[in-house]
């Protein structure tokens, strides 16, 4: 069943973002300021957001694991976590691309690339812890511990820095402006790719979540042999 | 400006843009082949432990 | 309130085991002054532009010797299974962390005077303008770097790249508190007045403390399970 809908979920993600493309290369005009290196923005901010949105999920994954102790979660989290660093990267190396165009340089200490910088490290750092610790309860546990105390630092690492007068473009989407700054179709077109990206985001998720479930499997396993080892000798 | 330089920076702009996805692509690509190749480990690894197991079991019952 | 007096007491345990080795302080302050020596030859101590990033050199240097006092935190508990007796105690997680995080404090505190007496000399600093001013900044910013480097002292205790990991996970979480501090720090040493804008940065300071504080209180219990 598990493996259904991780090929449901892959095929969705790849027919969506064949169309995306074709309509962001084919049938959307160029920027009338920017020209065409404007449409790294289809990927640049879905991604971006994928990774946020992937960090908060991962925060109540974490949480859901210390209440209720199955591992499961902690796997989840943990996939969650890395999927969402992918994505991550994704998004600064991409706005790197479409800065070094348009603004001549290839990094700016702005508010939201230090901070997306930031955040990086932070759950660079959480993977590395887990791969520090072998006992899966504990490194359960103290990537938990981490996870929350990461989130929780990456909003008041946005909020603190955020009143630095910002290089970064400000906001287009009209969530946040009210409408107007952005041609309606690139903004819809901002959507639909931020769907794609999210379901190509859902499809690794569980595969890496599956891959865990089988270490987690292969150890317990592997514990079991050595203790009939132990009877047969 | 002359038409010259505009179809010059056209042109970088239009390249750089493709660096932007191919850049994302392959980032992407990587992960998916990493993660390809840890679950075909894994499943390595369960198929030899399974048979491990699988083995002891038989010698215990043979011994018994 | 009991919770409080245990920390305490765990606090003046850790100092009174330090000030009769005073290991810890010694590596850390040592650390200190290479560092701050390095910096000079770094930064020109003569030149007006090392003024205006005084703050920043002085807070680095607080951090890298920050982390060598909260390795020792946790890890002198290790030998002799000091760390088993102490969680197997009536003495909750909580006070624990929070004994180990106002020892750190206090140390931390000595290495940073330290330092700034150091600072002033090589640099031609004068720090004592606006004292208290200052003395309050390095209080919230010490506290803050105080707190996280006991919890992820007591995280890393039991891994075996413990000295590796824990700078690894603190650096990047105390960004914005390092940020606020070196923003004040650089103003007070200039002798200048805090401004309405800078008060931003108190506030980031104050803010980090208690949310950073409560978390650790929180999740002391899951941290330091035996």
């Amino acid at each position: 069943m598990r493996e259904k809908v991780i090929y449901g979920l892959a095929a969705a993600a790849a027919l969506f973002l064949a169309i995306n493309l074709y309509r962001i290369f084919l049938v959307l005009p160029d920027d009338a300021l920017q020209g065409p290196i404007y449409r790294i923005i289809f990927f640049h901010v879905p991604a971006a957001l994928t990774g946020f949105i992937g960090y908060f999920v991962a925060l109540a994954f974490s949480v859901w694991y210390l209440s209720s102790g199955k591992l499961k979660y902690d796997s989840l989290a943990a996939s969650v976590t890395e999927v969402a660093l992918i994505f991550s990267c994704v998004n600064i190396v991409m706005g790197s691309i479409w800065a070094r165009v348009i603004w001549g340089i290839w990094w700016t200490w702005d508010a939201r690339l230090t901070s997306t910088l930031i955040s990086i490290l932070i759950y660079s750092g959480y993977l590395m812890l887990r791969r520090a610790i072998d006992e899966p309860t504990q490194r359960a546990r103290l990537s938990a511990a981490l996870s929350i105390f990461g989130c929780l630092d990456v909003v008041i690492i946005w909020k603190s820095i955020e009143w630095f007068r910002t290089q970064h473009p400000a906001p287009v989407l009209s969530i946040r402006t009210g409408g107007g700054d952005i041609d309606p179709a690139m903004e819809h077109m901002i959507y639909y790719n931020l769907a794609a990206i999210l379901l190509l985001a859902a499809a690794l998720v569980l595969v890496r979540t599956r891959q865990e479930s089988m270490s987690r499997e292969i150890d317990s396993l592997r514990r079991m042999a050595n203790a009939v080892e132990r009877n047969v000798a | 400006m002359d038409p010259h330089t505009l179809t010059l920076m056209y042109a970088r702009n239009f390249a750089f843009m493709f660096y932007g996805f191919a850049a994302a692509w392959v980032i992407v690509a990587l992960y998916v082949i990493s993660l390809a190749r840890r679950g075909a480990r894994l499943k390595k690894e369960l198929d030899d432990v399974r048979r491990l197991i699988a083995s002891e079991a038989g010698e215990q019952d043979f011994r018994v | 309130m009991r919770s409080i007096r245990q920390a305490l007491q765990v606090a003046r345990k850790d100092l009174a085991v330090e000030l009769r080795t005073k290991e810890s302080l010694n590596a850390a302050g040592a650390f200190a002054i290479v560092i701050l020596l390095l910096f000079s030859f770094a930064f020109d101590p003569a030149a007006e532009e090392t003024r205006t990033i005084a703050g920043g050199l002085l807070w680095l240097v607080f951090a890298f010797a920050g982390a060598l006092v909260f390795n020792r935190g946790f890890a002198r508990e290790l030998p002799n299974e000091c760390l088993d007796a102490l969680l197997s105690s009536p003495l909750s997680s909580a006070s624990l962390l929070l004994g180990k995080a106002v020892a750190n404090f206090a140390m931390l505190l000595v290495v940073e005077a330290l330092s700034l007496v150091v600072f002033g000399i090589f640099y031609d600093m004068r720090w004592w303008l606006r004292f208290w001013e200052l003395a309050g900044v390095f209080a919230l910013g010490t506290w803050g770097i105080s707190i996280v480097g006991a919890v992820f002292g007591a995280l890393t205790v039991n891994l075996r790249l413990r000295e590796l990991m824990l700078p690894v996970l603190i650096y990047p979480l105390l960004i914005p508190l390092l940020m606020a501090a070196i923003e004040l720090t650089n103003v007070l040493l200039a002798n200048g007045a805090i401004t309405e804008d800078q008060w931003i940065w108190v506030r980031v300071l104050v803010v980090f403390d208690i949310v950073f504080t409560a978390l650790a209180l929180v999740l002391a219990e899951i941290i330091l399970v035996n």
